[in-house]
C-alpha cells in the first residue's frame, strides 16, 4: 500500500530528490517540508547539519553540497531559533568548502565591505541585550575594587576597551570608597582608534564629575602584537588586568606547523598527566622560561589520534599565549579577571567543533530569542554580526585565522597556573550584585553558579561564559 | 517705508467702507495694507475668522518671507524680532514724543495667504497668527527644501522638518510580514488583519499544491479537491468547506469536513505551512509590548536601587540612540549604558516550555536521545528496543549535554551515511514515517493537542517513523518518495498529520 503513489515518484533509494521533477513554479519543491512543525523541522536540521558537517570533515564536497542544499530549505536566518542556527552553521561550512578553491574564496570576499562602525554596534547591542557582558563587567570591578583596598594609585589594564559603562561603574565604587578614590589609570587596548577616542572622552568626563584623579592612556593595537613592555606600569602602582572574553584570540596558532614539530608525542602525553603536580612544584621563573624556550613540549599535540576534550589536562599548544602571560605576571599584576566562553572550540578536529558549537551557540541563541522578541533587527544583527561571524571563525577557520578559540575554565586554570598564577576566589559579594541585576531587570532564566572560587553564568543549566581571579601565586 | 511699495503689488485697495477693514496709514511697523475680500462681514464666528472686527492684513509673498520684519522707520534697518527692533530704536536718541510707538493699538490682525486659488485668500478664511500664515504658505505653496535623510520625506517649513527628525525610525512597529508602521494604532489594526492575511495566501498555495498531486480521497471518493478542502486543515476554519467540493460528494464528505473542522478549528491554525502566523501571534503581541516598553518615555523600569547613580540609568534611550545615529558616530553613548539598565524584553512569553518552538537546546537534546537510542545499526530492531525508553520525555540519557563525544556518538544517525542504504530499504516497509514522528513528538502534550492525536494508541510501530525519516536524511532523503508514495489520506502532508486522528480507525488496514 505504501508503495503506491504517483508516479513521479519513485520508491527506488538511489533515487535522489524525486521530487526535483516537478516544475519550480511550484514554489519550493519540497512543499510538504512546509508542513513540518517546528519541533520536527528543528529535529531534522540538526541531523543534516550533522551529517553535512561529516561531509566536509571527510572532504566530499559532492555529498556537502547535496546536504547544503537540503538544509537551504528549512533553514532561515529569520525562522524560528534552530533555523537561524541552522542557517549560520551552513553558512560556515559553506565557507570552509569554499576554502579548497582559495582563487573562489579569495575572490568573492575581496569586495566585502566591512563596517567599523557596524561591529561596534553590534558589540554595544550585545552588551545591552543580554547581561552577560554587564555581569561581568560588575564581577570585574568587584574583584579589581576587593584587591585594591588601601591602594592609593591604581592602573587597569583593560585589554578590550570598548564598553564605557564598565568603568563607569568602578568609579562609583571607588568614590563610594571610605578612603575616597584612589588615584586611577586605565590603559585602553583596541585595534580601532575612534573606540578609544569615545572612551576616553566618556571616561574622564565621568571622572571629572566624580572628582576622581583619572587618566586614560589609549593604545591602537591588536592583542597579539601587544608589547606590555610598553605599558609604561609605574612602580609604586598596583595593578589590575581585565580580559573580557580576549584571551582565547591568543590561543590562535599555526596548528600545521606545531603538528608537524612535535617529534615524540608519547613523552608528552607522559608529561601531561603529571603536569598539574610538576607546576605546583616547580619554581615558576624557571618554568616560565621553559615555557618561552620550548612551550610545544609542554603541551599534548593537537593530532587527532588524541581524543582531544576527554583528558582535561592535554592543553592545545599556543606559544603566544604562553608569552603573553608571562610578560603579564613580570608585571606583577596585584588581579587578572578573565571572563571567557564556558565552551570547548578549539577542537582538534572539525567535528568536534562543530558539535560543541551547536550546543553553545543553541544556548546563546535561544537566550537572545527569550530576552529579545522575534522580529527585531538588532537581534538578528548580533546574531549575524557577532554569533555568525564567530560561528564562521571556528568552524570555516583554522590556524592563525582561527581566533575564536574558545576554551573552558579548566584548560583556563591550568594555563594560568602553568603561567605562575594562583587563582583568587571571587567574592560573594560579586556574586550577590550580580545576581541582584539580573533580578531587578527582570532577566529570566539567567543563573549564576559558584564553582570553586569562579564564577559561571549560565543559561538555563547550560553553562556559557565564566569569570575567574587571578593573582600573582607566591611560594611559601 | 519701502515695503509699503512692495506690497503694493498685492494691493487690494479698499474700495467699500467696510467698518473691519480700516487703514492706520502712519507709519505702522511692517508692511500693512488693508484688504478686504468680496463677503461683507457680516458672518461672524466664522472658522478661520473669529473677528469680524479684526484688521486684515495681506502680504506679499516676498513680505511673507522675509526675515526682517520689523524695520526701523529712522533708518529703514530691518529686524527680525520687535523687541531687537526697540533695542535699535533707542539708539536713536527720539525725543519723548516720538518715543512711543506710534500708534499702540494693539488691534487684531489677521492675515490673508497671498496665493490666489488658495482658500486662506479669502480673507473670511484669514489666518490669526502671522507665523502661521507664514508656514502655511510655505507648506502648501512653497517648495519642500527640507528633506529627511532616513525617509526622504520633503518639507518646506523648518521645524517641521526638525519635528520629523526627532520622531523618524524611532517609533517604528514593525509587522512580521514586514510592513512598517510609524503610528501604534495604525500598526496594530493592521497585525490583527496579517494574520488572516497571510493565512489565506498561504491556503491558497496549500490548495494549489495539493491539488496537483491529485490523491486519492480517503472515503474512496475520487475526487481530490474535496480532500484538499478538508486536508487544507488550517484553512478549514475560515474556508468553507463546501467550495471546492461538486455537488455530489458534498454529501459523503461533509461529515468528515465537519469532523475535522470541528475538532481543530483553532489548532490548524497553528499548522498553516507557514508558521509564522500563528507563532507570530504570541511574538507580536509581546513585541507590542516590547515596543511599549522601550519607547515609554524613558520612566524608569529598573526597580533595584543600584550602587550606579541615576545618571546612568535611562531604560531605552541607549537602544534607541544606537539605532537612530547611525549617521552619527555610534560610539557615542552619551548618557547611555550603563551596567545596571536591563533590555526591555518581553518578560515572560518565552517561557522554553510553552513556546510554540522548542528551544533550539532541547531539540538538540532531543536528537541526541534519539541517535543515541538508534546507533544499533540494524534500524529496525535498534529502533524496537528504544520504543520503550524514548517515549519518555525525561529520556534515558542524561548526559546529554556538553560530552561531544557523547553527542557526536549520539548523533551517529548521521555518521553511518554509507550504511544505511539497506535502512532505506527497510524504511518502506515502515509504517507511516510521518505518523510515527508525529506520535514520537506526541510525548510533548503540548504538539499533541495541535495535532490532536493521542499518543497512546499509535503504539509500537509508529515511534521507528522518526528515525527512519531521520535516517532517510541521512542517506538519501527519500522521505519524500515515502511521503508521496502514501496511501489513502496522504494528499497533502499535512493531511496525514492531522488526519492521523482520523486514519486511526483505518490504522489496522494502513498497518
Amino acid at each position: 500500500m505504501i508503495q503506491e503513489g504517483p508516479s513521479s515518484v519513485t520508491s527506488s533509494p538511489l533515487q535522489f530528490f524525486p521530487w526535483m521533477s516537478l516544475s519550480p513554479g511550484l514554489g519550493s519543491p519540497f512543499p510538504w517540508l512546509r508542513e513540518l512543525k517546528s519541533e520536527e523541522r528543528g529535529l531534522c536540521l540538526i541531523h543534516l547539519l550533522v551529517a553535512c558537517a561529516n561531509h566536509v570533515a571527510a572532504g566530499s564536497l559532492e555529498n556537502a553540497n547535496i546536504g547544503l542544499e537540503q538544509i537551504s530549505h528549512l533553514a532561515s536566518p529569520d525562522g524560528d531559533t534552530m533555523q537561524r542556527i541552522a542557517a549560520y552553521f551552513t553558512e560556515a561550512l559553506a565557507d570552509r568548502m569554499l576554502k579548497a578553491w582559495p582563487g573562489l574564496h579569495k575572490a568573492l570576499n575581496s569586495t566585502k565591505i566591512s563596517s567599523v562602525s557596524d561591529e561596534i554596534l553590534v558589540k554595544k547591542l550585545f552588551f545591552e541585550l543580554c547581561p552577560f557582558l554587564k555581569l561581568a563587567y560588575i564581577i570585574t570591578n568587584q574583584a579589581i575594587v576587593e584587591a585594591m583596598e588601601g591602594e592609593k594609585m591604581v592602573h587597569i589594564i583593560d585589554l578590550d576597551s570598548s564598553e564605557p559603562a564598565q568603568w563607569i561603574n568602578l568609579f562609583q565604587t571607588f568614590s563610594a570608597r571610605p578612603e575616597g578614590p584612589p588615584h586611577l589609570r586605565i590603559t585602553g587596548i583596541h585595534e580601532q582608534k575612534e573606540v578609544l577616542e569615545q572612551m576616553a572622552l566618556r571616561l574622564t568626563e565621568e571622572a571629572e564629575k566624580l572628582d576622581i584623579p583619572f587618566q586614560f592612556n589609549p593604545i591602537v593595537c591588536k592583542l597579539e602584537n601587544l608589547d606590555l613592555e610598553n605599558l609604561r606600569v609605574k612602580t609604586g602602582e598596583a595593578l589590575a588586568v581585565s580580559s573580557v572574553l580576549q584571551l582565547h584570540s591568543l590561543l590562535a596558532t599555526d596548528d600545521e606547523m606545531l603538528r608537524r614539530n612535535i617529534n615524540s608525542p608519547s613523552i608528552s602525553r607522559n608529561l601531561n598527566t603529571n603536569l598539574s603536580h610538576r607546576v605546583l612544584q616547580m619554581n615558576h621563573r624557571t618554568l616560565g622560561e621553559w615555557l618561552e624556550r620550548d612551550p610545544v613540549h609542554i603541551y599534548s599535540p593537537s593530532s587527532s589520534d588524541l581524543p582531544s576534550p576527554s583528558s582535561p589536562l592535554s592543553l592545545a599548544p599556543a606559544p603566544r599565549i604562553g608569552s603573553f602571560l608571562n610578560a603579564l605576571r613580570a608585571l606583577s599584576p596585584k588581579v587578572i579577571v578573565v571572563t571567557e566562553q564556558e565552551s570547548n572550540h578549539n577542537g582538534a578536529t572539525l567535528m568536534d567543533r562543530v558539535m560543541e558549537a551547536l550546543n553553545f551557540y543553541a544556548a546563546l541563541f535561544d537566550c537572545l530569542q527569550s530576552t529579545v522578541s522575534r522580529a527585531q533587527v538588532e537581534r538578528q544583527k548580533v546574531e549575524k554580526m557577532l554569533f555568525g561571524e564567530e560561528i564562521k571563525n571556528i568552524i570555516a577557520c583554522e590556524g592563525l585565522e582561527r581566533r575564536d578559540r574558545h576554551e573552558k575554565l579548566e584548560k583556563w586554570i591550568l594555563r594560568l597556573e602553568l603561567a605562575g598564577f594562583g587563582r583568587v576566589p571571587l567574592s560573594y559579594h560579586g556574586m550577590l550584585q550580580a545576581g541582584r541585576l539580573l533580578q531587578s531587570n527582570n532577566y529570566d532564566g539567567y543563573k549564576i553558579k559558584e564553582e570553586n572560587g569562579c564564577l559561571v553564568m549560565c543559561w538555563q543549566e547550560r553553562a556559557l561564559y565564566s569569570i575567574s581571579a587571578w593573582g600573582f601565586r607566591r611560594y611559601d | 517705508m519701502g515695503e509699503l511699495e512692495n506690497s503694493s503689488s498685492m494691493a487690494v485697495s479698499t474700495a467699500s467702507g467696510e467698518a473691519s477693514a480700516s487703514s492706520s496709514g502712519n507709519q505702522i511697523q511692517g508692511t500693512q495694507l488693508v484688504a478686504e475680500g468680496g463677503p461683507p462681514k457680516k458672518k461672524r464666528n466664522l472658522p478661520g475668522m473669529p473677528d469680524p472686527d479684526a484688521e486684515v492684513i495681506a502680504l506679499s509673498p516676498k513680505t511673507l518671507l522675509a526675515t526682517n520684519r520689523f524695520v526701523c522707520e529712522i533708518c529703514n534697518k530691518g529686524f527680525q524680532r520687535d523687541q531687537n527692533l526697540q533695542l535699535h530704536r533707542r539708539g536713536h536718541n527720539l525725543p519723548w514724543k516720538l518715543r512711543q510707538r506710534i500708534s499702540k493699538e494693539i488691534r487684531k490682525r489677521v492675515y490673508v495667504c497671498p496665493e490666489p486659488s488658495c482658500v486662506h485668500h479669502n480673507p473670511a478664511r484669514a489666518l490669526g497668527d502671522l507665523t502661521g500664515i507664514k508656514k502655511h504658505f510655505c507648506r502648501k505653496h512653497g517648495e519642500k527644501k527640507w528633506k529627511c535623510e532616513r525617509c526622504s520625506k520633503k518639507y518646506a517649513v523648518q521645524s517641521d522638518w526638525k519635528a520629523h527628525m526627532k520622531t523618524c525610525g524611532t517609533r517604528e512597529y514593525k509587522c512580521d510580514c514586514g510592513t512598517i508602521f510609524s503610528r501604534r494604532d495604525s500598526f496594530i489594526t493592521h497585525r490583527a488583519f496579517c494574520d488572516a492575511l497571510a493565512e489565506e495566501s498561504a491556503r491558497a498555495q496549500t490548495l494549489t499544491v495539493s491539488n496537483t498531486e491529485g490523491n486519492m480521497n480517503v472515503n474512496g471518493n475520487g475526487n481530490g479537491k474535496s480532500i484538499v478542502g478538508a486536508g487544507g486543515g488550517g484553512g478549514a476554519a475560515t474556508s468553507p468547506p463546501p467550495q471546492p467540493l461538486t455537488p455530489s460528494t458534498t454529501s459523503v464528505v461533509s461529515p468528515g469536513l465537519s469532523i475535522q473542522s470541528s475538532e481543530m478549528p483553532e489548532n490548524t491554525m497553528g499548522l498553516s505551512p507557514p508558521i509564522t502566523p500563528a507563532a507570530t501571534s504570541a511574538p507580536s503581541t509581546s513585541s507590542s509590548n516590547v515596543f511599549a516598553s522601550i519607547f515609554a518615555p524613558q520612566t524608569q523600569q529598573s526597580k533595584m536601587p543600584a550602587p550606579a547613580s541615576s545618571i546612568l540609568q535611562s531604560a531605552a534611550a541607549p537602544l534607541e540612540r544606537t539605532s537612530l545615529s547611525l549617521s552619527s558616530p555610534l560610539y557615542l553613548s552619551n548618557n547611555g549604558s550603563s551596567i545596571f539598565t536591563g533590555p526591555e524584553h518581553d518578560h515572560c512569553h518565552y517561557a522554553p516550555s510553552a513556546q510554540p518552538a522548542m528551544s533550539a537546546t532541547a531539540l538538540l537534546q532531543k536528537a541526541a536521545q534519539m541517535g543515541a537510542a538508534a546507533s544499533n545499526p540494524s534500524l529496525l530492531r535498534g529502533l524496537g528496543l528504544a520504543v520503550s525508553s524514548s517515549p519518555s520525555a525525561a529520556g534515558p540519557d542524561p548526559n546529554v549535554k556538553a560530552e561531544s563525544s557523547s553527542v557526536a556518538a549520539g548523533l551517529g544517525l548521521g555518521l553511518p551515511l554509507n550504511g544505511s542504504s539497506s535502512g532505506l530499504n527497510t524504511h518502506h516497509h515502515h509504517h507511516h514515517p510521518m505518523i510515527g514522528s508525529s506520535s514520537l513528538f506526541g510525548n510533548k502534550p503540548t504538539t499533541l493537542d495541535l495535532l490532536g492525536l493521542g499518543i497512546a494508541d499509535h503504539g509500537g510501530a509508529s515511534p521507528n517513523g522518526l528515525s527512519a525519516f531521520l535516517t532517510s536524511f541521512g542517506g538519501g532523503f527519500n522521505v519524500g518518495a515515502a511521503t508521496s508514495s502514501y496511501p489513502a489520506g496522504g494528499n497533502s502532508p499535512r493531511d496525514t498529520w492531522e488526519g492521523a486522528a482520523e486514519r486511526k480507525p483505518n490504522g489496522p488496514a494502513m498497518l
